[in-house]
């Protein structure tokens, strides 16, 4: 018995791998995905960020001397080079030395377009620059006149942020861990096909339930085989992860997002029962298909639902109940894990035993249909 | 009002923090996670205990309290940037904050390391209790420290307090060191922490890859010599406003009126009454000449005070004492010094290295005898033994090594990190044309301490952006700094 | 020995086997004749298991089917029509997968699928990936997976269908030898010269029932026919389905 499902899956497994299209779709996407997100995220943090030395529009310049040398100080000053500046102006009021001189406020006006992301940043920059500016002069024309400042401070906000600094790419961990889930399903998916609508298409199904194995071996060992498939992807998708998002330079937006060994481990820890249950799934879809094409365009439709479910674990839209369901309960315990925060263990281990049961749900469908002769024969 | 940032600026500056209080998620046991005030982020606390006497080792323990602030993507997790706070006597990890803003770019990549020094912050400070009666608008404080008062303060401290000197401290930085696992250290000591880095460089320069010596104190050199350096300080401000056209348009008779207002100090207090600067109640004002030249020393520290400081002494000789008294107000509830820390290490380390011709030197100056005798007051009673010799050697190394002086700096001038680096093969000595005392924390220094880091070398730095341009104009009247000739041109214009 | 017994089986609205009853004995080649739809290859896959019959039974050497499918399973090998060949394995990997889950340990497989590899002489493409053979080559390699573990009971299902004629004849050699080697072989077939040339027994079928058997020579002599063409013709009441 037990030889019979060694050598089922190690057929299955040698047939895959000389599956040009199996071993592509896994190794593909195992290792663009992080390479292609990687690469965005450079662009966008370069884009995003505001330049050590931003150049902006100052306009009467002239007007306020000591808040242009302020400016200057933090990086930011005056370019006629429209190619090199940023488009945000800052228009100095005719008044405004007349203003600070009879402290009453000077105005300046700052002028850009704050729907724009890849201004934002250097926008606040810039304001809040001179807000601090405006503050310091404030406390000094307080002490001047004799007054402590700290009479005008009454209260004191001490803000204690409880986000570590990995839990603050968030949203990135939310997406790199999507991936990573994800790839148990790509990974899979056409050996999945290949293995089932595809042993159909060739006719060799019922030459295979000709000989002397029972369906349950062959459905464990075509979910086994397509099983560790899945893993493969996944433990190349984490390995190429692991380097890729070294290279990202996260420290400029403030936070790091980094792919240690332990949450590796993890990840194949929790990832395995997610890769038996997309095993599972996807075989139960593609058996019900004659062809492969026919099986694919199935299969496109059903990823949707682990992605429906980890989207809406990453940002929090679905219903709370959602936590115990496969998928978004191992994504939300990986986030939690890089978080660096406690697992929720119960959460996890419900959501595991959730994923389990679909999958045995799903094994016992195909050992039936494998039993129908409507299936096998199509009749 | 922001003023968050405001605080920090003259916290920075006058190596003095906003007296502030550790919060831990729970009683600080190993290592835990906290907030430090100031800084929002979630930082690593922790402590070691130590012998406080290291030759008897079974006797009182003390605890060494440190803090982590994490790098954002530990690159190097076996290294850490450990800056020092000046004093003698000031916390490190109440200066969090300052050290963040400084260090941003070294924390990209590096943990940034701060320890409480044995007798200061909470690591068993040691502090006075000074039961202060009289409000200190009130108080003349110009005679020194009975000799009862010093003893009531040693009294009232649980220490040996001879166990409280620079090296004794710099063994409890390794052992917090070989606590965290770091290997490798890039050392950062600004003002009297100059000092524990140049010790740190010649008792273990194995674990060191660089070092930043700001506002330094050389080892040759007894830190009361600051005395002499208000003077310069002094000088400087006023030779600075001669140099200013406006400055000197709107106070052309600066340097008179300084001394006129000395001279007329040095004859006696000025007795007057003002209101309070927090409580806005009519309050008696005495004014003495050491608060007078202590508010001028204080307001020295940083840039942006240094600002007022023509205008407040100008409308202090026309018997106008708001803008003093809202300097002195700054100054008012200490600098938070622990002062039992610092006498042990002055008194052991400083005070007798003074030498005849520098005492007499400083016995013309009024600050710097006030500050010498006050300090040989405390010394004969402070059980403490003086260090050795070689003690007073300068550092010879050859580790990459950064100096960085104020040219305006009313403590530690320029040449004394010329003296600090005779024996220094591999050091170079930068000069920030605008900056006080503390260069990291008012210029771009913090960012080319960074770049040193970074690549264990100062050849490439560049630092041409410490040269000018960073000084803000001196205050014309109580609101603004911008020049009148300006503002008449601007007033021609015809106003909507 | 392949028996079976009142199999009846309905399939929607057609009643594809009907009472069927026939045996094939070991050393012989069993053909089974019908028209197109007459019920052979539905009744093939009952030997199988692999359907169900409303009634009868079906035994392996002895061993009901529907009892013990693995061990009646054990005593046949199948030549499938299709094949049913994985393109991507050699025809050494393929046949030791199917010895393999036929029964035989890993040693055993190995050997067992050399030695079919020598007897069918399918040296020369062993250790090719089936992938571009030829008719003739995935002929030869299905009927080594359909041996190698050494059944009693060979079964082939319309053996010659799109054979050319040097691949049928190799065929032919090859099913005379495992007669001669005591096998029970049974094939399927609408193609009467087949029959008539290799059959030590036909069972002609028609829709669903065994209408007649007995050696080509008996089938003749049976129905007063010439030719077993006649014959059948005959037999059947039509032509239809049958080729020559």
């Amino acid at each position: 018995m037990n030889s019979r499902f060694v050598s089922l899956v190690r057929k299955e497994l040698l047939d895959a791998v000389r599956d040009k299209r199996s071993v592509m779709a896994g190794l593909y996407y195992a290792v663009f995905t992080p390479l292609i997100m990687c690469g965005l995220f450079m662009v966008l943090i370069t884009q995003m960020s505001s330049p050590d030395d931003l150049k902006i529009t100052i306009v009467n310049s002239e007007g306020a001397p000591d808040l242009i040398r302020h400016l200057n100080n933090n990086g930011i000053s005056h370019s006629d080079d429209a190619s090199q500046r940023k488009k945000i102006s800052l228009i100095i009021s005719d008044d405004y030395a007349t203003q600070m001189l009879a402290a009453k406020p000077a105005e300046v006006a700052l002028q850009a377009d704050s729907s724009n992301e890849k201004l934002a940043d250097s926008i606040r920059r810039v304001s809040r620059s001179i807000e601090r500016y405006s503050s310091e002069m404030a406390a000094l024309r307080l002490i001047i006149r004799g007054i402590n400042p700290s009479v005008v401070q009454p209260i004191k906000l001490n803000k204690q942020d409880q986000a570590t600094r990995d839990s603050k790419g968030g949203m990135i961990l939310g997406i790199a861990i999507f991936t990573m889930i994800y790839s148990v399903f790509i990974s899979g998916m056409n050996l999945a096909i290949d293995t089932s609508a595809g042993e159909r298409e060739r006719n060799s199904l019922a030459l295979l339930l000709s000989h002397p194995i029972s369906v349950r071996q062959l459905v464990l060992s075509k979910i086994t085989a397509v099983s560790i498939f899945a893993m493969l992807g996944l433990l190349l998708i984490l390995l190429v992860s692991k380097v890729a998002y070294m290279l990202v330079p996260w420290q400029e937006l403030g936070f790091s997002v980094g792919i240690s060994s332990t949450f590796i481990i993890a990840m194949l820890i929790i990832g395995l029962p997610v890769a038996v249950m997309a095993s599972a799934l996807q075989l139960f879809v593609s058996f019900m298909a004659k062809t492969f094409k026919e099986a694919q365009s199935y299969l496109t439709i059903v990823l949707f639902v682990p992605l429906a479910l980890s989207m809406a674990a990453s940002y929090n839209i679905a219903p709370d109940q959602l936590r115990w369901a496969p998928v978004s309960g191992q994504q939300q315990a990986l986030m939690e894990l890089i978080k660096g925060k406690e697992i929720p263990l119960l959460q996890l281990l419900v959501s595991c035993g959730f994923t389990l049961l679909i999958s045995i749900a799903l094994a016992l469908g195909i050992e039936r249909m494998l039993k129908s002769e409507k299936v096998v024969f199509g009749l | 009002m922001r003023l968050t940032h405001f605080f920090a600026i003259i916290s920075a500056a006058f190596m003095a923090a906003v007296s502030g209080s550790l919060i831990a998620d729970e009683p600080v046991s190993d290592e835990n996670s906290c907030y430090v005030d100031g800084l929002s982020d979630r930082l690593r606390c922790g402590y070691i205990t130590v012998a406080e006497n290291p030759q008897k080792p079974n006797g009182r323990r003390i605890q060494i309290h440190f803090v982590v602030i994490p790098a954002i993507k530990n690159i190097y997790p076996d290294q850490a940037f450990l800056a020092i706070s000046g004093g003698p006597g000031q916390s490190a990890i109440d200066q969090a904050p300052v050290f963040e803003r400084a260090f941003g770019k070294v924390r990209q990549q590096r943990d940034i390391l701060l320890i409480d020094q044995r007798g200061t912050g909470r690591s068993n400070i040691l502090e006075c209790n000074e039961d202060e009666i009289i409000s200190p608008l009130e108080f003349a404080y110009e005679e020194i420290a009975s000799a009862d008062e010093i003893q009531a303060c040693l009294n009232s401290m649980d220490a040996d307090v001879s166990q409280y000197g620079s090296e004794t401290a710099l063994a409890d930085f390794e052992a917090v060191r070989r606590h965290l696992g770091y290997t490798t250290l890039h050392v950062y000591g600004v003002s009297y922490g100059s000092r524990m880095a140049q010790l740190y460089m010649r008792h273990f320069p194995e674990v060191l890859a660089t070092v930043t010596l700001d506002g330094v104190v050389p080892m040759q050199q007894s830190v009361l010599a600051v005395g002499l350096a208000v003077d310069r300080g002094l000088e400087l401000l006023i030779r600075d406003c001669e140099g200013t056209p406006a400055c000197h348009s709107q106070f052309p008779q600066l340097r008179d009126r300084f001394a006129q207002l000395d001279s007329r100090l040095a004859e006696g207090p000025i007795r007057t009454e003002v209101f309070h600067p927090m409580t806005g109640e009519r309050t008696p004002f005495v004014l003495t000449r050491d608060k007078f030249l202590g508010a001028l020393r204080m307001s020295m520290y940083a840039q942006n005070i240094r600002q007022l400081l023509p205008l407040a002494i100008d409308q202090a000789a026309v018997k106008n004492y708001q803008p003093l008294l809202g300097l002195f107000s700054l100054t008012m509830e200490g600098i938070g010094l622990a002062m039992g820390m610092h006498n042990s290490v002055v008194c052991g380390e400083d005070i007798h290295r003074l030498s005849d011709t520098m005492l007499q030197q400083m016995a013309d100056s009024y600050i710097s005898s006030l500050l010498v005798d006050s300090m040989s007051a405390a010394c004969d009673q402070w059980p403490i033994e003086s260090v050795g010799e070689a003690f007073s050697a300068p550092i010879v190394s050859a580790l990459p090594t950064l100096l960085l002086s104020g040219a305006l700096d009313p403590a530690t001038p320029p040449d004394w990190a010329d003296m600090a680096m005779v024996d220094m093969t591999n050091a170079v000595h930068l000069v920030a044309t605008d900056a006080t005392h503390g260069v990291a924390m008012q210029s771009c220094a913090g960012d080319l301490i960074a770049d040193l880091v970074e690549q264990s070398s100062w050849q490439n730095l560049d630092s041409s952006c410490l040269e000018e341009g960073a000084r803000g104009g001196f205050y014309l009247n109580a609101s603004s700094v911008e020049a009148a000739t300006e503002i008449l041109s601007v007033q021609q214009e015809p106003q909507p | 020995m392949i028996k079976v017994a009142n199999l009846s089986k309905l399939i929607g609205d057609v009643q594809a086997l009907d009472n069927l009853s026939f045996s094939a004995e070991n050393g012989q080649i069993t053909g089974l004749l019908g028209p197109n739809g007459a019920g052979k290859t539905t009744c093939l896959r009952m030997l199988f298991g692999l359907l169900k019959p409303d009634n009868g039974n079906a035994e392996i050497d002895g061993i009901d089917v529907a009892v013990d499918p693995t061990a009646a399973k054990q005593q046949l090998g199948l030549f499938p029509d299709p094949f049913g060949l994985y393109e991507r394995l050699t025809p050494r990997e393929y046949i030791r997968y199917f010895a393999e889950i036929s029964g035989l340990s890993v040693e055993q497989a190995k050997r067992a699928t050399a030695d079919v590899i020598h007897d069918l002489q399918l040296e020369d493409i062993a250790d090719r990936r089936c992938k571009g053979f030829s008719q003739g080559q995935r002929m030869k390699t299905a009927l080594a997976q359909a041996i190698v573990h050494k059944p009693s009971n060979i079964v082939l299902d319309e053996p010659t269908r799109g054979l050319d004629v040097m691949s049928t004849r190799v065929l032919r050699g090859l099913l005379r030898d495992l007669k001669d080697q005591g096998h029970c072989v049974l094939f399927s077939s609408h193609v009467m010269q087949e029959v008539s040339a290799l059959c030590d027994r036909v069972i002609v079928m028609a829709a669903g029932k065994v209408v007649a058997v007995g050696s080509p020579q008996e089938l003749c002599d049976q129905t007063g026919q010439g030719s077993l063409e006649e014959a059948f013709i005959t037999l059947i009441g039509s032509d239809e389905g049958i080729a020559a």
